[in-house]
């Protein structure tokens, strides 16, 4: 459904359309008509299938309703169905987590017939599209669409974001016709600030400490690692980075430091590349998945060993499984099972 | 002076299941099998401690589409039926076990006893209605009950702030209705949590709600004490955070309690195991197989094929589920002085919420080890000491400052379970609703200024109009609870799981179509018509729109109460 032409196009200007002015889309109109799973027959002997009684059929309706009236009424009830679309002006962003968002739009107009009443023969070369936009740093994502659809874009934790539907061309401003709501990505990670006040302030130290008493060995690791000298980790982070990538330079534009120690933590301690899809930005991800020849967990773990002296056996995942019964609550995982913030290597 | 407290925060909850076009059906079990093996017996049990002095301090979420469950008449016959229906089996299974199965009369005899109790429990302490029982725990102290959302709606997903305002409010009313007084805390649904939702909470007087345990962690500024002592947002609704080691040892299904080999298997069941023309009688009249609630089997080792499984000896399980109590006590004690020495000698607070329908359903001997853990918390100890989070908070303790960070109690830790590929259909017209409910709600209020002017209160307390303007109040008031029960996190929920996808798709289609009928009939049939004069026209419903819109309030019940302007922006 959705093409990328290009992406990173810096300085476009937006233009804004009145959308009043706007004829209506011919085809834009559709109902969407969902596959639904069917229960089974719900009966089983076999004790081995036994889980599978949520599956059960439901009865058939047993009320009767003696009249004309009461059995239209009720044949209605029976047969729940979706509304079609109405033809609106839909731009919805939400967020699923720190690196993913959802968005979904619909168009109640012809952006073009608007376009071509207004630049008329100006108006060739542009492309219905939809814009993803950091509102921090303004760096943006552009792919080409059709007037209604959904996309999942890649994102960056803790940032800003607005998705915008416009009508677009290389050399041209964006004509932006609907915005969405704006949504924050939640944080993946502690925040580096220690409050002002005494009563609360803590070092980094002792902060991870906190965190390491709470189950969340990852986070103390990172926090002690990174310390009072931000940018020195940093700079070693990024070697790091290097190291694992055969030494081959990369753009270290828009890639935070945690985002490599996470991944470089989650390959060391036995995950797949595309199991750091989505829990990633997207800068990171680009790059290991274009260098993915060179990526595996055995050269990650080499990596961290060299660069922040990490004892190998510090990197091992411990896994919680799922909750008993069918909630799905979170376990966070220890990749450091043998790790102490006050006896690893890393803090001496 | 006790080196720590424990919170225990218990969250139950169903999706409201009510369907009287039905004699029977499936999925309303999910109310009967909890009522009996998760309500019932934790009321029983904290009474018991209650009575016994043992005074345990336990919050515990009751949400309202559950205590809107438990106080309807037509559920709680249903549920008396069931109930007896089971007693009558398990009276047949003690006849037949002694004869033709001993290794099976312990459990036989237990379900008896157990089944006997909630009988009378049911009928004659109670009068069947367990929000009777929630409330008397209530003022005996011994609960703290918090409310949840409306609809258990997941607040981060919901698109309009009046939508989400009234999942508060509504909520908050409907506790109001139910226990006689407003709610210290709130249980947010799925402990989602976005930055700004608290300004909601507070407009509503809550005090305080709980969250995952990264929302403190990842919080700025960082936490000083963790996740042990609770944050207050700048508006001053504190927040109690989810400690991880709690949760992992009950909890989780490799290393939990639930696990071990002598506690109740739970997928064994005699309406699986037994001939049907034993069973068959105690089915549903269409004779389909379904779990019935006598289970005869135990755990017996993990990887142990169900055809395997040995007897279930209730004796051994409740030992092991007292020395599970005690391990649980020695654990918090040590965790305490861990924390302590941490955190420079202040008592840090253990915060541990668990569904409640984990203890007593899906692990069998939970409310033992309840039994058991506050008895001994009570009684042998005196270093742990049990403390809900309106304690924390009278205490007095100065509190951090913080923002948390957005999260949830799902997989990943976020909002993934609720927003995926398989459930991201449902949103649109989901949002397409919320924003004709806040129209509808405004237009409303416009074209009836006096009605407007009252306030929230209730519509039973409104200047008699014409009957037409009562029809609208019905419709928008009706139009409400379909968009709550649409927006129930429950069902995204099970789409992504796999479980009941059907009929879980299907409730939320057929909320979304009778908001959609209800809609139209406002629109088109109805309401609003302006004369040429200028003056409102009254039209009435056809016959057809009045049947269908009795219909729809007769099945869609949820809170009688509602009052439509809560959506009003």
């Amino acid at each position: 459904m959705a093409k990328k032409p290009r992406k990173d196009s810096s300085e476009i200007r937006v233009i804004e359309f009145v959308l009043d002015e706007l004829e209506p889309v011919s085809s834009a109109e559709t109902s969407r008509s969902r596959k639904v799973e069917q229960r089974g027959a719900g009966f089983q002997d076999d004790l081995e299938s036994v889980s599978s009684v949520d599956a059960a059929a439901a009865p058939e309706p047993a009320v009767e309703i003696g009249n004309e009236m009461g059995s239209a009424v009720l044949r209605q009830l029976e047969l729940p169905k979706l509304p079609l679309f109405e033809k609106q002006d839909r731009a919805r962003l939400q967020v699923q987590s720190p690196n993913r968002v959802y968005f979904y739009w619909s168009l109640k107009t012809n952006p073009f017939q608007a376009l071509s009443r207004t630049l008329s023969a100006g108006s060739a070369g542009y492309t219905l599209a939809l814009r993803l936009l950091d509102t921090q740093t303004e760096r943006e994502e552009i792919l080409a669409v059709e007037p209604e659809g959904s996309y999942w874009f890649n994102t960056d934790a803790g940032r800003t974001y607005r998705a915008e539907i416009g009508l677009y061309s290389p050399s041209r401003p964006f004509v932006r016709i609907l915005f969405s709501n704006t949504v924050t990505t939640p944080r993946k990670s502690p925040s580096s600030r220690a409050a002002s006040q005494s009563e609360w302030r803590i070092t980094s130290h002792k902060f991870a400490e906190v965190l390491d008493v709470t189950g969340f060995e990852q986070d103390a690791f990172d926090v002690v690692l990174a310390g009072d000298d931000t940018e020195r980790v940093d700079e070693l982070t990024y070697a790091a980075l290097t190291q694992l990538l055969d030494e081959r330079e990369y753009a270290r534009a828009n890639i935070a430091p945690e985002d490599i120690r996470l991944a470089m933590v989650a390959l060391a301690s036995g995950r797949t590349l595309e199991e750091l899809r989505w829990k990633i930005g997207p800068a990171l991800f680009t790059i290991l998945q274009a260098h993915a020849e060179h990526v595996d967990s055995e050269k990650a773990a080499a990596a961290l060993s060299e660069v922040f002296d990490i004892d190998q056996s510090e990197l091992e995942e411990e896994d919680y499984g799922p909750a008993v019964g069918t909630s799905l609550v979170n376990f966070p995982r220890k990749y450091y099972r043998g790790y102490s913030p006050l006896s690893s290597h890393i803090t001496r | 002076m006790p080196i720590g407290y424990f919170s225990l925060i218990l969250h139950a909850h169903l999706p409201f299941v009510r369907h009287p076009e039905y004699p029977e059906f499936l999925e309303e079990d999910w109310l009967y099998e909890a009522i009996t093996e998760v309500y019932l017996p934790l009321i029983f049990i904290f009474q018991h401690l209650h009575e016994v002095g043992a005074s345990p301090r336990i919050a515990m979420n009751v949400s309202p589409p559950l205590c809107e469950m438990l106080a309807d008449p037509l559920l709680q016959e249903r549920y008396t039926k069931h109930l007896e229906n089971l007693l009558e089996l398990a009276q047949k299974e003690q006849l037949r076990t002694r004869k033709e199965a001993k290794q099976f009369t312990e459990a036989a005899k237990m379900y008896v006893e157990n089944l006997s109790m909630s009988l009378h429990l049911w009928n004659d302490r109670y009068g069947r209605n367990l929000v009777n029982a929630f409330r008397e725990l209530q003022d005996e102290g011994v609960l703290e009950i918090i409310t949840c959302c409306a609809t258990h709606g997941f607040l981060p997903l919901i698109s309009t702030e009046e939508s989400r305002r009234a999942q508060v409010q509504v909520a908050v009313t409907n506790y109001k209705k139910h226990f006689g007084r407003q709610p210290r805390g709130i249980w947010l649904p799925e402990c989602a949590y976005e930055p700004g939702v608290e300004h909601l909470l507070k407009a509503a007087g809550i005090e305080y709600f709980i969250v995952d345990t990264h929302a403190i962690l990842y919080g700025d500024p960082r936490p000083r004490f963790g996740v042990h002592a609770p944050v207050s947002c700048d508006n001053g609704v504190a927040v109690f955070a989810r400690d991880v080691e709690t949760s992992r040892q009950v909890w989780s299904d490799v290393v939990g309690y639930p696990g071990h080999p002598l506690y109740r298997e739970f997928y064994r069941d005699i309406g699986w195991d037994a001939p049907i023309e034993f069973v068959g009688p105690h089915l549903h009249a269409d004779g389909t197989r379904r779990h019935l609630g006598l289970k005869y089997h135990r755990i017996t080792g993990k990887g142990v094929p169900l055809h395997a499984k040995l007897p279930y000896r209730p004796k051994l399980a409740r030992a092991k589920a007292a020395e599970n109590a005690g391990h649980f006590i020695q654990e918090r004690i040590a965790q305490a002085h861990k924390l302590r020495k941490t955190f420079e000698g202040r008592p840090p607070l253990v915060v541990a919420p668990y569904d409640a329908e984990l203890y007593g359903h899906w692990w069998f001997e939970g409310p033992q080890f309840l039994d058991f853990f506050f008895r001994q918390l009570h009684f042998d100890q005196d270093e742990i000491a049990p403390a809900t989070p309106g304690d924390f908070l009278d205490s007095g303790l100065p509190i951090q400052v913080q923002q948390p960070a957005g999260s949830s109690w799902g997989e990943n830790g976020y909002y993934m379970v609720w927003l995926n590929d398989k459930n991201a259909w449902m949103y649109p017209y989901q949002h397409d609703a919320e924003r004709k409910m806040t129209e509808i709600a405004n237009r409303f209020a416009d074209q009836n200024p006096r009605f407007k002017a009252q306030g929230s209160g209730s519509t039973s307390n409104l200047e008699a109009g014409t009957l037409d303007f009562e029809l609208q109040v019905r419709i928008t008031n009706q139009l409400a609870r379909e968009l709550l029960l649409a927006q129930s996190s429950d069902w995204a929920f099970q789409i992504h799981k796999g479980t009941t996808v059907e009929y879980a798709a299907r409730r939320f289609r057929s909320h979304i179509h009778r908001f959609d009928l209800l809609h139209e009939m406002l629109n088109k049939s109805y309401a609003f018509k302006l004369s040429e004069s200028g003056t409102t026209e009254a039209v009435t419903l056809t016959p057809g729109e009045l049947t269908l819109l009795k219909e729809i309030e007769s099945r869609d019940t949820i809170f009688p109460e509602i009052d439509q302007r809560v959506y009003g922006s």
